[in-house]
């Protein structure tokens, strides 16, 4: 497999997140990746201290500039996550759309990372840049119900409001729409949360058509940081091989998710021991101890196709 | 096996030098890597052009107050390799003494990069860094011939002198030498080159001996970048696991070198065509696609003990 992403997110030094937590993953899977570290932190922002480098967008334009000037700005597939600057940004945009000059084939694979339970923690002026700039250029998005609602401007209250928040987005841009997670009732009961997942496909005789898949998927008590940049690495990877069939790609992924949270959650709160919160370095993400599950998830969500 | 590595080294947006040849090797062996990029260029600089940032001895302090702050600054490894600015290399020796401090089992694995074929491609004034604070701190060192004569002021040009040189290396600090790479004359001919290592050993009745190999590999017609980066990562790995055998961590380490160089040429010269050379982009090494090689690597190279001698 010939497949090259370039990814720009964050680096930290210690931990799971950004391009650390989706490079491994993808280079398991046998993903070339070329990685821009938008960041250079000691370590994710929810520890108690953290200290580093920002990249500005001139300096991530000058380390374009040098992959087109040896001509090797050709890439299957761009990655982004997280993003707290709007230069930044514009200019992640500028380079998605040469790239895909170079490759009009080219999947933009975007985690538009705005906020979640109801409120932003990127400043707010990320949010027209997201609706009107990056998510029109992007393949696939993977908002949580707080992104997609603050995109299309609808609120999210049933399953039939999904589906028409997913139709909306599709009307933006992207062919492919991942809620990650959303606050609708799960029909396994509270321990389960919510995901759906929308692809538009034109037939070969020019028609669309829509598959849409529900995944109900356990909650952990715990809070991750880097879940969501493995799940759209993975997402990339899944929907990779499976182009046509969004029920295995997600089945897939999210039970890779599964895998990886597990083994986190178990090893976390050994370190911590009986009967204390795991810290945030407990709590990082099982990566490499997960390889194999990366590499060969056993299916442990099932996709229900809805309408 | 919960073992944390902490590598300093350069990061290139495409390709395989430094941490990027580093990190996916020792991940996929089951090590936990932190990784702090010294640099971040587009590529690495035998590329026709290349671009980006370098980081500051200041901006490498700030990082790792970062983890101390979090008092997740406790290592069981630490790697080094190409540096080129003398007071970035002087504040790695404050950060490694200050890591062994917090686990006086740490090992230092330093590739001390400073020239090959005779002529030096870093400052000048890296070498007495070098000499009188890295070496002495390391515990590893993997010099080619040129850096070995440099460091001890002695020239290589028979196997005794060779292993004279390592003991020399010895005696300034490191327990393992490695000479990656010597003109020595291989038996094999001169499609080969010759390599050598020594470890010192302590008995179990208190007294030193060392053990002292000597490898013969195949050379190949073609400048890789990065593959001195991925020999450092995969020999701290084996010596890892075979502690007190220097001939299987060799064996192994230099074997899975074998693997992704072949496969590396391979494909560059289907990139390249019939009759033409490789470029640099084309001659990136093939780490994702030996993934398998580097975890379980079918041993091509054989090993030679050459004596053992005690200290």
């Amino acid at each position: 497999m010939e497949c090259r992403v370039l990814s720009i997110q964050s680096h930290v030094v210690r931990g799971y997140v950004g391009n650390k937590s989706a490079s491994f993953p993808l280079q398991v899977l046998g993903f070339e990746v070329d990685s821009i570290n938008s960041v250079q932190f000691s370590n994710h922002t929810g520890y108690s201290h953290w200290k580093g480098q920002v990249l500005t967008a001139d300096e991530l334009h000058v380390l374009y500039e040098g992959i087109k000037l040896n001509n090797v700005h050709h890439y299957d597939y761009v990655l982004t996550g997280y993003t707290r600057d709007t230069s930044f940004l514009e200019m992640v945009v500028d380079i998605v759309q040469e790239l895909k000059r170079a490759n009009p084939n080219l999947v933009y694979v975007c985690d538009p990372v705005l906020g979640d339970h109801g409120s932003m923690y990127v400043p707010q002026n990320l949010y027209p840049v997201y609706k009107n700039k990056v998510v029109p250029v992007a393949d696939i998005i993977t908002p949580n119900q707080f992104e997609a609602e603050l995109l299309t401007g609808k609120n999210i209250s049933t399953e039939k409001d999904a589906v028409e928040v997913m139709d909306l987005l599709h009307a933006m841009g992207p062919d492919t729409v991942v809620i990650t997670s959303s606050d609708l009732p799960s029909r396994l009961g509270d321990r389960f949360l919510v995901s759906l997942g929308s692809q538009r496909k034109v037939r070969p005789d020019g028609s669309r058509t829509t598959q849409r898949v529900r995944i109900e998927v356990p909650k952990v008590d715990a809070v991750f940081v880097g879940t969501g940049d493995l799940f759209a690495a993975m997402l990339l990877a899944w929907t990779h091989h499976y182009p046509n069939d969004l029920k295995t790609a997600c089945e897939k992924t999210f039970s890779v998710m599964h895998h990886v949270i597990q083994r986190t959650i178990s090893y976390a709160h050994k370190l911590a021991g009986p009967g204390r919160r795991p810290s945030p370095p407990q709590l990082e993400l099982r990566m490499v101890q997960s390889k194999a599950d990366i590499e060969d998830p056993a299916i442990v969500t099932e996709a229900t196709v809805i309408s | 096996m919960e073992c944390r590595v902490l590598s300093i080294q350069s990061h290139v947006v495409r390709g395989y030098v430094g941490n990027k040849s580093a990190t996916f090797p020792l991940q996929v062996l089951g090590f936990e890597v932190d990784s702090i990029n010294s640099v971040q260029f587009s590529n690495h600089t035998g590329y026709a052009h290349w671009k980006g940032q370098v980081l500051t001895a200041e901006e490498l302090n700030v990082l790792y107050e970062g983890i101390k702050l979090n008092q997740v600054n406790r290592y069981d490894y630490i790697l080094t390799g190409y540096s080129r600015d003398m007071s970035f290399l002087g504040t790695v020796v404050d950060i490694i003494q200050e890591l062994k401090k917090a686990n006086p089992s740490l090992v230092y694995v330093c590739d001390p990069v400073m020239g090959d074929q005779g002529a030096m491609y870093v400052p000048e004034n890296l070498l007495p860094v070098y000499k009188e604070k890295i070496v002495p701190l390391a515990d590893i060192l993997t010099p080619n011939q040129f850096e070995a004569e440099l460091i001890t002021g002695r020239k290589i040009k028979t196997k005794e002198d060779a292993v004279e040189v390592m003991d020399l290396l010895h005696a300034m600090g490191p327990e393992t030498v490695v000479l990656t790479s010597t003109d020595l004359p291989s038996k094999h001919g001169d499609q080969f080159l010759v390599a050598l290592g020594s470890q010192i050993i302590v008995k179990p009745d208190g007294t030193k001996t060392s053990q002292k190999i000597c490898m013969d590999i195949p050379k190949v017609d073609a400048v890789f970048v990065g593959t001195g980066d991925l020999f450092a990562a995969l020999l701290l790995a084996w010596t890892h696991h075979h502690p007190k055998d220097l001939k299987a961590a060799c064996e192994k380490t230099v074997s899975a070198m074998h693997h992704v160089i072949k496969r590396t040429i391979t494909h560059a010269n289907e990139m390249a065509g019939p009759g033409k050379r490789p470029s640099p982009a084309q001659l990136e090494l093939r780490m994702i696609q030996s993934k398998a090689d580097i975890e379980n690597p079918a041993i091509v190279v054989e090993a030679k003990v050459l004596q053992k001698s005690s200290h």
